[in-house]
């Protein structure tokens, strides 16, 4: 008995068949995905205080910097042997995370006790909120209190370039943490502060800045050299302070 | 007319692409401070946001872990294997295209890699994954 002749394999209808099986499985992972995601997203990590509501940051901005002496865009002890240059702007997420992570530990362990002091090199490359937040920054070292104005901004940082710098979070900072407002308006407003804005742009353009936080130290009157810390970890800001204070 | 062979590699190929991009996307999200601000702003603010995440997990390691079990269904190779591989090129296609959106109207902010990603090697690869599929048809 001759064989039977075998039945070609249906493979049209299997390709189009696992097609149409891959597509209604995606439609479905697609939906779960979405509806998760608006449903279940994880939490805001965006500052966002924004002027509209309200002002966080101050008290502990006040605390962590209270009794430690600073000039203008310098804190720490004046005879500090190690410098820590921070470029930063006040617009960056990121440089909001290493104030939030990094900073008070480096203050505690390092500024307080004398051995190092910060100096923050300022500038404003995200967009205008950036300058006036820059310019009302550098104002409060007129009164002394550069830093808790910088750090309080952070703690109140709003999306980048939406207007979040407003005068009334500006005033509600700096009455929270008792400068006089008027005269904050008024400096933030003068050629000198423009001037400090400016030869802080200089720096960060002669040391080819590209993208902030950017850090480096300086040992004495030696010339500062970059670092690049492996995380925002306290420890990790150790290991490159202490370096600099053994050397 | 382009052999399952050179299908089979260019998936590959462009899955691999994608765990490049995925995989540094992913290391930013646990290594924030690789990440840098520059002019103008916004990779850092798609990463920052609260999108960023589902269900504590980063949308970019679920990327990260889509293209590697693209690359092991081509390893494994059968028509199981690149139905499913196809399913998941479609779902990054659908999951790309809401997280342009997102981008676009929500967190108003692009994130460069992300666009990378969701425009070029997510269609690429579903394309040739759907491809793959419709040549047993042919």
């Amino acid at each position: 008995m001759p064989p039977k002749p075998r039945k070609p394999p249906p493979r049209k209808q299997s390709g189009n068949r696992n097609l149409l099986i891959a597509a209604g499985a995606a439609a479905a992972v697609v939906l779960v995905l979405v509806g998760a995601s608006l449903l279940l997203r994880g939490g805001d990590s965006s500052g966002g205080g924004g002027g509209s509501g309200g002002v966080t940051g101050i008290e502990e901005a006040a605390t962590l910097l209270d009794g430690i002496p600073q000039d203008r865009a310098v804190l720490g002890a004046p005879k500090a042997k190690v410098t820590l240059i921070q470029f930063e702007d006040l617009q960056c997420p990121i440089c909001r995370r290493y104030q939030a992570e990094g900073f008070p530990g480096v203050v505690e362990s390092y500024v307080r006790p004398g051995k190092v002091k910060l100096r923050m090199v300022g500038m404003a490359f995200i967009g205008p909120d950036s300058e006036k937040a820059l310019l009302y920054t550098l104002a409060a070292g007129e009164q002394g209190k550069l830093w808790q104005f910088q750090d309080a901004l952070y703690a109140n940082q709003g999306e980048e370039n939406s207007g979040w710098v407003t005068d009334a979070l500006l005033e509600k900072i700096a009455t929270g943490l008792g400068l006089d407002w008027a005269k904050l308006k008024k400096d933030a407003d003068s050629a000198v502060t423009l001037q400090q804005a400016n030869s802080m742009a200089d720096e960060a353009n002669q040391k080819q800045i590209q993208g902030t936080p950017a850090f480096y130290v300086q040992v004495g009157d030696q010339q500062p050299y970059q670092v690049n810390p492996s995380s925002f970890d306290p420890s990790a800001f150790a290991s490159i302070l202490d370096d600099a204070l053994s050397s | 007319m382009v052999s399952d062979r050179a299908l089979r590699a260019g998936v590959a190929v462009v899955a691999l692409a994608g765990v490049a991009v995925a995989g540094y996307l992913t290391y930013v999200h646990y290594q924030p401070e690789a990440l840098i601000c520059t002019a103008g702003g916004g990779c850092e603010t798609v990463q920052d946001s609260s999108y960023a995440e589902l269900l504590g997990i980063p949308v970019a390691l679920l990327g990260l872990l889509a293209y590697v079990a693209v690359l092991m269904l081509v390893a494994w190779d059968s028509e199981l294997a690149r139905t499913l591989a196809a399913a998941i090129a479609l779902s990054a296609v659908g999951f790309a295209v809401y997280l342009i959106t997102l981008q676009a109207f929500v967190i108003d902010a692009w994130c460069v890699w992300c666009l990378v990603n969701d425009l070029v090697i997510v269609p690429l690869l579903a394309v040739l994954t759907v491809w793959r599929v419709r040549r047993t048809s042919a």
